[in-house]
């Protein structure tokens, strides 16, 4: 995903570096119901999570949001359709390898007989035929196969930018990106160029598809930041245990996901709010 | 939260044999004379689901009604349709023990105009919504989980999950759940940290809910 390994060791070594900062206070042995939470919770570095999510949330607000909503209200909807499909056409591979990482031969077959359809007659990725012919896609990473090999989630974290997130999704991503025939090609200006378009559509059709969820979440609830802690977190172990499978829609996790589960047509959110 | 990453495979395999095996579940669960305990069986939990459903649907579709009236009408559906008592008190979980009984009642009330209007807020928007029942499996021992799928017109459809226990005597909603997500997992955490962060103060909990009703209601009169 990143145009540039460097790229994500860097975000890497900061949140690491941040990581170290500030410890959530674990409560005292005369409180075991107050242990038992903060177990469940799976938050030690709350203190230091906040803060990020304090900075995501300013910039989301004055950058993320309303370059989101430009692209929504001025681009038409058959272009942001088709944008989302090639976009999800194009992680066919990384999907193709979680299928087949996590022993799910059904799986794989579905998204390598989707992805020649889908790049031939289907234009590049441009129209999902494969879903008009009744073969809606699913999603994978290496996260979810990292957690389907027994790998632990590790503790909560907040990356600005990156949305929720925990050491076992970070290291998914690295290996999406390694795994990802784009990523192998040279270091000339043109995949450089595509590489960074790549990632900025990926950032600005995710943010789109979570205009709707991410306001709601802001109007209603007391505290956001569990509340997406919280939605995060049970959303993943539904994607690990692929619950959204019989051809239901499978929208991006939390603020993460870069496109990654995005697999239904831009519908609900593209419509205009008069409807 | 409990997640076993490495049982996964062998659940979702589990997941689908008892897929496959629900209707013969209920079927033989309708038909087997079930001892005296308080338990919800699925047909009735799916039945209950139907009815419920089919009223919201009827509400949220009249033309004859504007916004306001829809909204009314969802929020009497869901009052007779949820166990708005007991969900409220499986959201303070361990803080309903510290909370004086004051406290206690009046979060009950503040709860109830809480999920009553978040929800109705956003079914009364919903037009032309059309929703058919999915699987529906036994669970647990105490309640059923009934799958709905809900589309829209223009809108990819999305997986809604009840959950349905026996509440004196009749079938009631303790739980909403929305492609993976658990409504009251979510709210729970979410009241925990607000408690938690003003040093464990139900107070403070009831404080910002007041807060958020108030704020509920002027977006209302707006919308």
């Amino acid at each position: 995903m990143f145009p540039n390994r460097s790229g994500l060791v860097r975000v890497t070594m900061l949140a690491a570096a941040l990581m170290a900062s500030a410890c959530a206070t674990r409560p005292g042995d005369d409180d075991p119901e107050g242990q038992a939470e903060f177990r469940e919770t799976n938050d030690p570095l709350e203190p230091t999570n906040r803060a990020m999510f304090a900075a995501h949330e300013a910039v989301d607000r004055n950058v993320l949001q309303p370059v989101a909503e430009a692209y929504r209200d001025l681009t038409p909807q058959g272009i942001r359709i088709a944008i989302r499909n090639v976009l999800g056409n194009l992680r066919a591979p990384v999907i193709l390898a979680g299928d087949l990482l996590q022993g799910n031969i059904p799986r794989a077959r579905i998204t390598l007989s989707r992805f020649m359809v889908n790049s031939t007659i289907g234009v590049g990725g441009i129209i999902d035929v494969a879903r008009e012919w009744g073969v809606p896609g699913h999603t994978e990473d290496s996260g979810q196969t990292l957690a389907v090999w027994g790998v632990g989630e590790g503790p909560y974290m907040f990356i600005p930018l990156f949305g929720p997130s925990n050491p076992r999704d970070i290291a998914g991503q690295a290996m999406d990106f390694a795994i990802n025939p784009l990523s192998w090609f040279g270091q000339g200006l043109l995949v450089d160029a595509a590489g960074w378009t790549q990632l900025g559509l990926t950032v600005v059709d995710t943010r789109e598809a979570l205009l709707e969820p991410i306001d709601q979440v802001r109007a209603t609830s007391l505290d956001p930041y569990s509340t997406l802690r919280s939605a995060y977190r049970q959303r993943r172990g539904y994607e690990i245990r692929n619950e959204e499978e019989r051809g239901r829609v499978v929208g991006p996790s939390g603020v993460t996901g870069f496109g990654q589960g995005v697999t239904g047509p831009a519908g609900p959110d593209a419509l205009p709010p008069t409807q | 939260m409990t997640r076993k990453p490495a049982s996964a495979p062998y659940m979702s395999a589990m997941k689908r044999r008892l897929l496959l095996s629900a209707p013969l579940l209920a079927a033989g669960l309708v038909a087997l004379p079930r001892p005296g305990r308080a338990q919800v069986d699925a047909a009735g939990a799916t039945a209950f689901i139907q009815t419920a459903g089919n009223e919201l649907v009827a509400a949220m579709n009249d033309p004859r009604l504007d916004l306001a009236t829809r909204r009314d009408r969802v929020a009497a559906t869901l009052r007779r349709t949820i166990d708005v008592e007991g969900t409220g008190r499986f959201i303070l979980g361990r803080y309903v023990r510290q909370a004086s009984p004051a406290e206690l009642a009046e979060y009950t009330r503040l709860f109830d105009d809480i999920i009553v209007r978040n929800l109705s807020a956003r079914f009364g928007e919903f037009r032309g919504v059309r929703f058919s029942l999915g699987r529906s499996q036994q669970r647990t021992e105490e309640d059923v989980l009934v799958n709905t799928i809900v589309e829209r017109p223009n809108s990819p459809a999305f997986s809604l999950d009840w959950r349905v226990s026996e509440v004196g005597g009749q079938p009631r909603v303790v739980d909403v759940i929305a492609e993976g997500t658990s409504l009251r997992l979510t709210t729970r955490s979410e009241y925990s940290a607000v408690i938690q962060r003003s040093g464990g103060r139900v107070s403070a909990l009831l404080e910002a809910m007041r807060n958020q009703i108030a704020q509920l209601a002027a977006r209302e009169g707006r919308g």
